[in-house]
């Protein structure tokens, strides 16, 4: 007994080792950066020409799966800990993507000045160094990495020009890195404004790859970029819906939420302008479409392209189209409205109301509706930081499962959401919902 | 007799057209393209498509030359700061920003074919256009009518 306790903390102590020298036998992908036009980029991945296909996300078991059934090629994640993460058969995330071929941008955590971290600090910012160098020296040997992701949205994403003292620290970093590991690119990831660029220029000479997080303006980064004398390649590391700045809002600034399919159109026009259309498209290495999962940011369904029951929405139909050129064999159902007297209106408490649902069901069969009243988020988070999910009202609807909904408004006065969830029963499903508000 | 019927038929027509209650006339207020298009995006903002197309339809057919000369005068994509230069270009501006909510128009009326060649006019001959957003920013109608026009491509390969 004793025996197998020291042979167990023996080996607790060495796996980490093994797992590392085990690492360092593997090969790393050879990739390069070369320059294709007087303005032009490609990014070369084992002497092959590769164009990131990608998705932000897919951390929860079997997305990973999903990502590459769409036809993505690589993945994006905010931190090296998603890379250990324990998804389908109790894989690492990381070797989970390599079994299905998938390259893997780790994102290596850059502490934001919003969330109380001082640049100024010569311990935390030292601190910071290391971490970020054990990481790469970590996984720098692995075949899925494809480029390092330094950071994002760490120069603050409401700030027009960026922290100065955030971008001169990048520079540090990706110095660092590259010292750690000529081997991969290094990109850092701002929220994207133009205004920006020219503080990149300055002072990140050493960055190989701007990635820019852009949702209304993605399409036009790439010129965008140009226009700002950005030189080098980007990628759009994060794009898909507008944003709930960048729509219609109701009288009291609810903004409105596009139906997944609606959703879909933006993904697959944004995907196609930036990468063949638009100015600065020789610049542009490829996208990462956000989020390949589900997330609550103003509301549970703005951003994702999953339900977290693992159904895909229109957005991921419309990736698979634009990376593959085919539609996939099962399409997700399709709003085509949702209508009601309430939309966008002030109601009075307790009132009886109704919405109806117009749809498609390309994949046929038999689809199932939940109808859900929802407060709406009390304190939307900023840059994407965490939310909390406000309260629901499964009561308040009473008659539910149909194209046909009724529902009694809230008692309490106040904003809330009427949201509609399609499943088809076959992987596909499709979601809406409106605003309202309750006032006595 | 026959122009004593026609008469009759003339003044029964003329009667009924009386009393027809008469549709609201656009009210093109000063006529500047500033005025007209800030009436076509309130019309269209309020679901009243006939009335932003009349307004738009003004704009384009009093500024049009106008906008298709300043055009034609830029080498490239200007800064847009100050703003005051970039508000020197109104008929571009407002035409270009016209052509956009005509295609916005036409589209939620369900005539894609319109909005496709409204948006297709706009990218081929005013994609310098600006539109300020009152959140503090221009953006490019023609950039919007781009995307519009691969949103549409979207839905046709269904």
């Amino acid at each position: 007994m004793k025996r197998n306790k020291f042979a167990r903390v023996v080996l607790g102590h060495l796996a980490p080792l093994l797992c590392a020298a085990a690492c360092n036998a593997q090969e790393p992908a050879k990739v390069e950066l070369q320059p294709i036009s007087p303005s032009g980029w490609r990014l070369q991945v084992n002497g092959a020409a590769f164009s990131m296909h990608g998705a932000g996300g897919a951390e929860a078991p079997g997305l990973l799966e999903k990502l590459k059934e769409a036809g993505g090629n690589c993945v994006r994640t905010w931190s090296v800990e998603t890379l250990e993460a324990k998804v389908t058969g109790g894989a690492r995330f990381i070797d989970r993507a390599q079994q299905l071929g998938l390259m893997v941008v780790p994102g290596l955590w850059i502490e934001h000045e919003r969330h109380g971290f001082n640049y100024s600090d010569p311990a935390k910012v030292q601190a910071q160094r290391e971490k970020v160098v054990a990481a790469v020296r970590r996984y720098k040997h692995h075949p899925a990495v494809l480029v390092w992701g330094l950071g994002n949205e760490m120069e603050g994403p409401a700030s027009p020009t960026g922290s100065v003292a955030v971008f001169k620290e990048i520079e540090e970093l990706t110095k660092l890195i590259k010292q750690e590991d000529p081997a991969h690119p290094v990109m850092s990831v701002i929220a994207f404004n133009a205004a920006k660029v020219e503080n990149v220029q300055r002072h990140c000479p050493s960055l190989d790859i701007l990635g820019v997080n852009s949702y209304g303006g993605a399409a036009g980064a790439g010129e965008a970029l140009k226009r700002a004398g950005w030189t080098k390649p980007f990628v759009v590391t994060e794009f898909g819906v507008r944003g709930p700045w960048e729509v219609p809002a109701t009288a009291w600034g609810a903004p409105l939420e596009p139906t997944s399919h609606e959703k879909a159109r933006t993904f697959y026009a944004t995907q196609r302008l930036v990468t063949e259309l638009n100015e600065g498209k020789e610049q542009c290495l490829g996208t990462f479409a956000f989020v390949w999962g589900w997330k609550q940011e103003r509301t549970a369904t703005w951003f994702g392209m999953f339900l977290p029951t693992l159904e895909k929405l229109s957005p991921v139909d419309a990736m698979t189209k634009a990376w593959t050129g085919q539609w996939p064999a099962q399409r997700c159902p399709e709003i085509r409205a949702l209508t009601s007297a309430a939309a966008g209106q002030t109601v009075k408490p307790g009132q009886t109301l109704t919405a109806d649902l117009d749809m498609e069901q390309p994949a046929g069969g038999v689809c199932t509706y939940r109808w859900l009243v929802v407060a709406e988020s009390a304190a939307p988070g900023v840059g994407g930081d965490a939310e909390a999910v406000p309260p629901a009202f499964p009561e308040l609807v009473t008659q539910n499962n149909s194209t046909h909904c009724v529902f009694t408004s809230p008692a309490a006065a106040g904003p809330y959401r009427l949201f509609v969830t399609v499943q088809d029963g076959k992987g596909g499903a499709a979601t809406a919902n409106f605003p309202f508000r309750v006032a006595p | 007799m026959n122009s004593y019927v026609n008469s009759i038929v003339a003044a029964l027509l003329a009667a009924f057209v009386l009393v027809q209650p008469a549709a609201a006339a656009p009210d093109f207020g000063d006529h500047k393209s500033e005025t007209l298009t800030s009436k076509a995006w309130k019309a269209h903002g309020s679901g009243n498509a006939e009335e932003a197309l009349a307004y738009v339809g003004k704009c384009i057919e009093l500024y049009e030359a106008e906008a298709k000369k300043m055009q034609e005068a830029l080498k490239e994509l200007p800064a847009t700061e100050p703003k005051e230069e970039t508000f020197k270009r109104w008929a571009l501006n407002d035409v270009g920003t016209c052509l956009f909510i005509k295609g916005e128009v036409l589209l939620k009326k369900g005539d894609k074919q319109g909005a496709k060649e409204a948006f297709a006019k706009l990218v081929a001959g005013f994609k310098w256009a600006q539109c300020w957003d009152e959140k503090g920013w221009f953006w490019k109608p023609a950039d919007a009518a781009k995307q519009k026009l691969v949103e549409l491509e979207f839905d046709e390969k269904k």
